[in-house]
């Protein structure tokens, strides 16, 4: 069976998305599937630039390759789910969601005037009909599943992706905080880092890099907690996953996430995680007192949150392994069968 | 979004009064609103979109046919059969050529010598007799910039002329139902038909189903709320059908706090018609917010409504037999009209919600304002990237970039 896994590539950026494509590919390989990456550029402005490169994917002819047939074409995110193909599945990672709940945020594109209000209902539109094309749908998130029947009224299966493989174990309650993040605004690291100002015992570690991180560097500095909160940049492998066996507990708080890899590693390493109750994604698993600690997305709530299961390793360790129980069930054999189903 | 909305109001009696007065507050809670003055040809200064509610009856919608003529627009259709409309503002204005350029655009030669007939008074006028065989919306369709009906039905029509602007099926906003106590009228189940008393309101057929169910179930009762219509002889059916004396129970026109009371009395509501002119009934809408179960003509948006809320009784020679059957089943069956009762309610609330519906709205203002520039600008950076390639105009291949633009509502 010939599979495309089709997704759209912002070029030089790489992130949550990417990785599991790539990995679903691998995983589909390691199963005998004859599986593929269909890449295209993606760039979304300015103005109509969204929908005619979201077109370009619609141009494409997927059906058959040096003539012989692709079976199946497995789209992710927006606008890879364009393409047509008698057999066209989503798992759907996000729709372009500066057209949905990001708009008329600080993160939103479209302004005010008809014409920019007319855009993003086109947007709408193209995910209305491409999304109804699909002969099966899924979701990475009950979040992502949720803005989908919002938007559309269609109804997608949650299929949560396993994380990353890395040599996940755990080395103990250690003395740090851990950020795993694409340094970007909606991932909000400046909470964690505006809880390390307000407790004067609480160490971090942020990794990962991204456009905010001078910004994010800067406000450490000025918090007077650079000496208490270290950026690390991108880690490799073996170096992330020493991070993960050796904190206390990780932070994960982006703004209304789809869905979400790190507190699965988190878990995976027997660790608990501190989120918000606005974060999205990470609730499907996330669960105060239980796996966790969910909070108002506010510095101090956040500071609290960290320091009070750095100060209770009992419950923080049970956390971690309830966590792991979650994440355990999460795997590729669950996850390819239902995609081919 | 400065949107200026051309439309009845109360206190003019009109079920399309009633829907903006309805619609309007939620509509303002999401964009500006202004609502243009009866009579205004123009909108006001700064509108991004004129938005027209246009019905069949000349005296409440011909102005806002006048100013759409102006300045072209959304238009709310809710009715798809425009005949009485268009007649009203040609012959009613001693317009008789405007009428013959109404009925030759839609039925050619023949039309245009049907409607000298009508002017010569040699055939009866035919928004009386066939307005079904001559919609004569074809005006108001080639005005609009983008439609907004309120079923399936009306969408299709409209295509079938050759409407290819954007078009958005929006649900009827269903009413708040007043806290008013039910009327106390007899009958055991009650049935309830409300409106014109008529021929096209299958009044005939449904007293005649009427009186075949009481005779075998005496209990049961028929309430009939409306005013007679002229030439409709009422009185002597009942009294040909033995209903003269009990088991019917009637109102003539009732104010709105009547009609709730009245209709919450009811078990079971009757909707009947033929033929229709695309409309969706108010009166079906509030027994949806009041959880009655439905017995409907299977005709435009009446058919669309789901089956475990209305029985539909096709208009066929077996109508009559169709209805006592529905009737006799929801006379017997409590279980089955409480089922049918919550699922109304159930529809009412998440199809028919004020918010979900004011949303609806708010899409389709945002598609209609800006959709046409958002279009153009697509197709341009698509032909001209098409063009860099050689692909020439009207090739194959430009073709197929046609209709892949088509597939995804891309296209101009």
């Amino acid at each position: 069976m010939r599979i495309a896994v089709c997704r759209p590539q912002v070029p030089f950026n790489y992130g949550g998305a990417e990785l599991v494509s790539d990995t679903l590919v691998e995983q589909l390989r390691a199963r005998e599937y004859e599986a593929e990456l269909v890449s295209v550029p993606f760039k979304w402005y300015p103005g109509t630039r969204v929908l005619t490169q979201a077109f370009s994917w619609r141009l494409l002819d997927l059906t058959e390759s040096d003539g012989r047939p692709i079976d199946m074409v497995i789209a992710t995110k927006f606008p890879s789910y364009v393409v047509r193909h008698p057999e066209k599945r989503v798992w759907l990672v996000h729709q372009f969601r500066q057209a949905y709940e990001l708009d008329r945020t600080e993160l939103g594109q479209f302004d005010e005037s008809p014409s920019g209000r007319a855009l993003r209902r086109k947007v709408q539109d193209l995910d209305r009909v491409a999304l109804g094309e699909a002969t099966r749908l899924f979701a990475i998130s009950g979040n992502v599943a949720g803005r989908l029947q919002r938007s559309t009224e269609l109804v997608a299966e949650v299929l949560w992706p396993p994380a990353q493989g890395l040599d996940y174990r755990n080395e103990g309650h250690g003395d740090f905080i851990l950020s795993v993040n694409r340094l970007d605004r909606a991932k909000r690291v400046d909470l964690l880092i505006e809880a390390a100002a307000l407790e004067p015992s609480l160490q971090v570690v942020v990794v990962g890099d991204g456009p905010d991180g001078d910004r994010l560097r800067s406000l450490a500095r000025d918090s007077g907690v650079a000496g208490r909160v270290r950026f690390t940049g991108r880690a490799d492998a073996a170096e992330l996953a020493r991070l993960y066996a050796t904190c206390f507990a990780t932070y994960y708080a982006p703004f209304d996430e789809d869905f979400g890899l790190g507190p699965y590693e988190s878990f995976l390493s027997g660790k608990p995680v501190v989120t918000t109750t606005d974060a999205g994604g990470p609730l499907d698993i996330v669960h105060d007192g239980s796996t966790g600690r969910v909070v108002a997305p506010e510095a101090g709530a956040v500071a609290s949150a960290a320091t009070w299961l750095r100060d209770h390793p009992d419950e923080a360790a049970a956390f971690g392994q309830a966590g792991m129980a979650i994440a355990a069930e999460v795997t590729w054999d669950h996850v390819i069968e239902r995609l081919l189903s | 979004m400065k949107v200026a909305v051309f439309t009845p109001m109360p206190p003019e009696r009109s079920g399309i009064a009633d829907y903006s007065a309805l619609l309007l507050p939620a509509l303002q809670a999401r964009c500006e609103i202004v609502v243009v003055r009866r009579g205004a040809k123009k909108p006001p200064r700064g509108t991004d979109l004129c938005v027209y509610h246009v019905g069949n009856n000349p005296e409440a919608h011909g102005w806002i046919v006048d100013a759409l003529r102006r300045t072209p627009g959304l238009v709310v259709l809710h009715d798809f059969v425009l005949h009485h409309l268009v007649a009203g503002i040609t012959i009613g204005r001693r317009d008789g050529h405007g009428y013959l350029d109404a009925m030759e655009r839609e039925g050619g030669v023949v039309g245009r010598l049907l409607g000298h007939a009508v002017l010569d008074k040699r055939i009866p006028p035919l928004w009386e007799n066939r307005p079904e065989d001559f919609h004569l919306a074809g005006e108001v369709l080639g005005l609009a910039t983008g439609l907004v009906v309120h079923s399936g039905y009306v969408r299709d029509r409209a295509r079938a002329a050759g409407f290819v602007g954007p078009v958005s099926v929006i649900p009827h906003p269903a009413f708040p139902t007043p806290e008013a106590p039910a009327a106390q009228v007899e009958g055991s189940p009650l049935f309830g038909t409300f409106g014109n008393v008529n021929a096209s309101k299958r009044v005939p057929q449904l007293l005649e189903a009427f009186a075949r169910v009481r005779r075998l179930h005496p209990e049961t009762g028929l309430l009939l709320v409306g005013a007679v219509s002229p030439g409709f002889d009422l009185d002597r059916r009942l009294q040909r059908l033995g209903l003269d004396g009990e088991g019917l129970v009637r109102e003539g026109y009732v104010d709105e706090s009547r009609l709730w009371a009245l209709m919450r009395a009811c078990d079971v509501l009757v909707n009947l018609r033929s033929p229709t002119m695309g409309e969706t009934s108010g009166t079906a809408i509030r027994a949806l917010a009041l959880g009655k179960p439905l017995v409907v003509s299977d005709v435009g948006w009446f058919s669309e409504l789901p089956d475990d809320v209305a029985l539909k009784v096709p208009v066929d020679d077996d109508e009559v037999q169709t209805l006592v059957a529905a009737l006799e089943l929801l006379t017997s069956r409590a279980d089955v009209r409480a089922a049918m009762g919550a699922a109304a309610l159930e529809l009412a609330r998440a199809e028919h919600g004020l918010e979900r519906v004011a949303d609806l709205y708010l899409a389709a203002f945002e598609r209609t304002a800006g959709g046409d520039a958002v279009s153009d600008a697509v197709l341009h950076e698509v032909s001209r990237a098409a063009a860099d390639v050689g692909i020439e105009p009207g090739s194959a291949d430009a073709n197929e970039i046609a209709a892949r633009l088509g597939e995804v509502e891309l296209g101009g």
